[in-house]
This record gives structure tokens, C-alpha cells and sequence, in this order.
């Protein structure tokens, strides 16, 4: 689908917020391009910050985080916005425009291919409202094409969200709890989704998930974070029921867990 | 059975006696500031009953020549909704701590709608006036000017409570500011805006006929012209088209801003 890698490069990052609280603290990490890996931590323990550093939505204190090897910008502009057009999101709130359509919706993701007047007039070239289409069927809901957004469930949203960030044609894509506004059967289906195109496209994916299962299960690769350091970072298969302890620093219970009967 | 009652606070009499005589004392004072005396007043009335006897019945035969300048006031009004409801935007959304450039913009914009928003309409008349020469033109240009001021303070505010998610969303994907507002922020806020623009509307329509008593066209020139010639059955037909007119604009709005709502 692109061309663009999506490898993604931490070093000596640190992050501060203004009100003090430590979001990131010397995280040195590396993602391979077309890796698929799984976040997980207490809330509070910086897998949002981890995700919105690399889109330059949360600036870094010090060091550096690089895509492609190149530093991500610290501030807002054309380099960013070349960044970003390569790099999708997808957030627990979808974050659609709720009065448009399922494609306008969609072709949100084309914004930084399009030149500015064209899409300020809502004047789409037909080679993107192609991809845009392409992204739909990728979910598998191009039938709901022109149906107003605020009329689709809660997954059918998110798949909206999904196809947005495809749309893109992306090398990365970033998923910050894309599930924890979902029902179970939804939540795997969501997953299944994002796996699929992770093996199929190719696209770096790195989704954050505080249930346990789902990470063991749709994981490749785990990371732990703990008060905004990296306390694991392993294989799925590999991963301990004691891992999981240092990660949250207490014992797991049922809340931890999507399917009450799953067994880590 | 019966419930007992706690006793009842007795009553702050200090407080509403000073209150009251504080209020006496305000209303006296500022009567005889401007000269005002019950007793005229009662002695003047019969010049008041002479002049409603005079305004009535109203001379129906005046109102064919009532709907010309009526459509004029309304052009006016819809010039001046149109045109400033379209300038309101940029300067709402530069006025929204939430989505305004910089620090700079922000002040400034604020205290040019505040400036807008102190002058009243009829000094923008006169001021168009002394540039563009006395007519509807003036007048459609100062309902600009007051539309702006009216519609940019109460929609800057929707748009600083608009959920951020989404304009953050529309940055994530590599989209400008222009386009942050545009896919991000206005969708959210369109309903209270198409409101406002219907609101500035009712508000130019009875504005513009105010516009027309210093010369600015429209129905409020007849208005003054009938009154200045001591027509006053034709001016109570003024008056009766008029609020009939008025009514039923304000309801056709209200009817649409109901159905956004």
C-alpha cells in the first residue's frame, strides 16, 4: 500500500508534564518496522504519553524519539505535519465527526495528501475518495458509506476510526485503548481487525490495552510500563503471571481480565 | 400525625426596610434629576388622550404603500445577517482561548469584539452614513458591523466548550489549523451558530427600522416622515404592520432554531 517504514527509535526519552507529574523516564526502546506490539500498564503508568510522543501530540523533555530516524518536531508545523500524515490514531472515543457522513468521515485521514483549498471546499480528488473507499472495505462497512456516523454502534465507530487511519496510508499506526469502549465480542473483533492489518499491510502497530488477556492473547510483542519506565519488554508467549505483577506492582483480579473464565 | 414544624426564622425587617428606603431614596433622587413630577404628568394627559385619539383607526388605504419600504428593511437586515454572520466566524474562532493562533490574536480579537460590542448600532449608522452618504446602504453596513458584534461573543464561547478530542484527532492525521477548524471544531458548533445567525436576524429586522428613523431607509423613514407630518392614523398603521411582521418572523425563527435544537 506505501512505501514508508515504520520504525520507531526511544532514546534517553524523558517526559515531564507542566503540572510535574513524570509521564516517561529514560525509556530506551526499539520498534522494527511492521512489528505489532501491545502496551500495557496501570492507568497513569504513560502508555498514552508513550503513543502521543511519537506523533509529537506530547513533547518530550529530553532526549529524542525518532521515526524512521528521523527526531519527531517539537512543535507544531509543516515538518510535524509531514510526520503525522503518515502516522495513524486510533483513541478509545473514536473521535469522529458525528454529524458527517461515514465517508467524510474517512476521508478526514486524506487531509494532509490534498492540498488545502481542496479539501477547506470539501473538493476530494476521485483518487482519494478511491482509497477512502478501499479503507471501508477494508472493515467491512462500506455499506454504511453515507450513513451518518452518530447513527452506527459503538464498534461499527470504531471501524470508522480504523478506516480513517488507513486512509492515511500509513506506516505506523498508533491505537490508544481502541477497545475500552467496547462490549467483548466487539473488542475481538476490533483486535482481529488490527492484527489483520498489521500481517497484511505491512504497518507498525502499537496498541494500548489495560486487560491483560487481550494483550497475552493478540500481543506479539509485550511492553510493560510502571509510573512511566519500561519495566518488561518480551515476547507474548514468554510472558509470567509474576511479570504481570511487576507491571501493575500488586496482585491482578477479575477487573483485569475482558473474559472473566480466562485463565493467564 | 402532625408533623412538627421547625420555628420559622423571623424575618431580616433591617434588611428589607433598608433595602426598600435604599431603593425610595434611589428613584426620588434620580426623578427630580430629570425633572420628572407626578403632578405634570397627570396635568399633560389630556394632550396624551388627544394624540390617541388621533392615531385612531388606523388608515388602512396606507398600507399598500407600507410593503416596498417593509421589503427594504428586510433586505437590509438580511444584508447585514449575511454579511456579518460570514465575518463572525474568523473572528469567533480567533476569539476561542481554545483554538485562537497565539496569546496576541486572542487579546486583540477580544477587545475588538468588545469595542464592536460598546458602540451602539446607531453610531455605526451615523459613521456609515457620513461615509457611504444616508440610505439602505448605511444601513446595511452598520447591521454588519452589529451582527458581527452579536453573533462572535456568544458563538466564540460555544466554540470554547466544544469537546477537543476532535480537532485533536484532525491534528493527528497531519492537518493544518485551517483544517483543524474547519473538520474539527465548526461541525461541533454549527447548530449554536446557524442559532445565532436566525437570533441576529430577529434582532436586525427591529434594528434596521430603528436605522430608519435617522435616515438609513426602510420602513422607519415612513415611519418618521408620517410622524414628523403628524399623520397619526397612518403611523398606528406603521406600528400594526410592523408587529405583525415582526411576530411573524421571530416565530419562523424560533420554529427553526427549536428544530436544530
Amino acid at each position: 500500500m506505501n512505501t514508508a517504514k515504520g520504525a520507531i527509535a526511544f532514546q534517553q526519552t524523558n517526559v515531564v508534564y507542566p503540572n510535574g507529574v513524570v509521564g516517561m523516564k529514560d525509556l530506551n526502546l526499539n520498534i522494527e518496522p511492521g512489528e505489532f506490539v501491545v502496551i500495557v500498564g496501570s492507568s497513569g503508568a504513560g502508555k498514552s504519553t508513550l503513543l502521543r510522543a511519537i506523533n509529537g501530540l506530547n513533547r518530550v523533555t529530553s532526549g529524542t524519539v525518532s521515526v524512521n530516524g528521523t527526531p519527531v518536531p517539537q512543535k507544531e508545523g509543516r515538518e510535524l505535519r509531514e510526520l503525522r500524515k503518515h502516522v495513524g490514531m486510533i483513541f478509545q472515543d473514536f473521535r469522529l465527526v458525528k454529524r458527517l457522513s461515514v465517508m467524510s468521515n474517512v476521508l478526514i485521514g486524506r487531509l494532509a495528501h490534498v492540498a488545502g483549498w481542496r479539501t477547506l471546499l470539501n473538493l476530494w480528488p476521485e483518487h482519494d475518495r478511491a482509497i477512502a473507499m478501499r479503507a471501508l472495505e477494508r472493515v467491512g462497512i462500506t455499506e454504511k458509506a453515507w450513513t451518518k456516523a452518530s447513527q452506527l454502534s459503538g464498534g461499527q465507530q470504531q471501524r470508522v476510526g480504523i478506516a480513517r487511519a488507513l486512509a492515511q496510508e500509513p506506516a505506523i499506526i498508533l491505537a490508544d485503548e481502541p477497545v475500552a469502549s467496547l462490549d467483548p465480542v466487539t473488542t475481538h473483533q476490533i483486535m482481529r481487525d488490527l492484527v489483520t492489518i498489521n500481517q497484511e499491510l505491512g504497518i507498525t502497530t502499537l496498541v494500548n490495552l489495560h486487560f491483560l488477556d487481550l494483550a497475552r492473547e493478540y500481543g506479539k510483542r509485550i511492553i510493560g510500563l510502571k509510573d512511566g519506565e519500561l519495566v518488561y519488554d518480551g515476547s507474548a508467549k514468554t510472558v509470567t503471571e509474576s511479570d504481570f505483577k511487576d507491571i501493575y506492582g500488586r496482585e491482578f483480579t477479575d477487573d483485569d481480565l475482558l473474559n472473566e473464565d480466562a485463565k493467564l | 400525625m402532625s408533623a412538627v414544624l421547625p420555628k420559622k426564622p423571623a424575618k431580616n425587617w433591617p434588611l428589607i426596610l433598608g433595602a426598600g428606603g435604599f431603593l425610595l431614596l434611589m428613584t426620588i433622587w434620580s426623578g427630580t434629576g430629570i425633572g420628572f413630577s407626578l403632578s405634570e404628568l397627570v396635568c399633560n394627559i389630556a394632550s396624551g388622550s388627544r394624540l390617541l385619539q388621533e392615531s385612531w383607526p388606523p388608515d388602512f388605504g396606507f398600507l399598500p404603500r407600507l410593503v416596498g419600504p417593509f421589503m427594504e428593511t428586510v433586505n437590509i437586515a438580511i444584508i447585514g445577517t449575511v454579511v456579518g454572520g460570514m465575518l463572525s466566524i474568523p473572528i469567533a474562532v480567533l476569539a476561542a482561548r481554545n483554538l485562537t493562533t497565539g496569546k496576541i490574536v486572542w487579546f486583540a480579537d477580544r477587545n475588538f469584539m468588545n469595542i464592536l460590542r460598546t458602540l451602539p448600532d446607531l453610531f455605526w449608522a451615523m459613521l456609515f452614513a457620513t461615509a457611504v452618504g444616508f440610505g439602505p446602504v448605511a444601513g446595511a453596513l452598520a447591521l454588519s458591523v452589529f451582527t458581527v458584534a452579536v453573533i462572535s461573543k456568544l458563538w466564540s464561547e460555544s466554540l470554547e466548550s466544544i469537546d477537543m478530542g476532535l480537532p485533536e484527532a484532525v491534528r493527528a492525521v497531519g492537518g493544518s489549523w485551517l483544517e483543524m477548524i474547519r473538520y474539527g471544531a465548526i461541525p461541533q458548533a454549527l447548530q449554536t451558530y446557524v442559532s445565532y445567525a436566525l437570533y441576529a436576524f430577529e434582532l436586525n429586522v427591529r434594528a434596521s427600522m430603528v436605522l430608519g428613523l435617522v435616515g438609513a431607509g426602510g420602513i422607519g423613514m415612513i415611519l418618521e416622515s408620517q410622524r414628523a407630518n403628524f399623520e397619526y392614523e397612518r403611523v398606528t398603521m406603521i406600528i400594526l404592520f410592523v408587529l405583525v411582521a415582526v411576530l411573524i418572523i421571530e416565530q419562523f425563527s424560533s420554529y427553526i432554531r427549536n428544530k436544530l435544537a
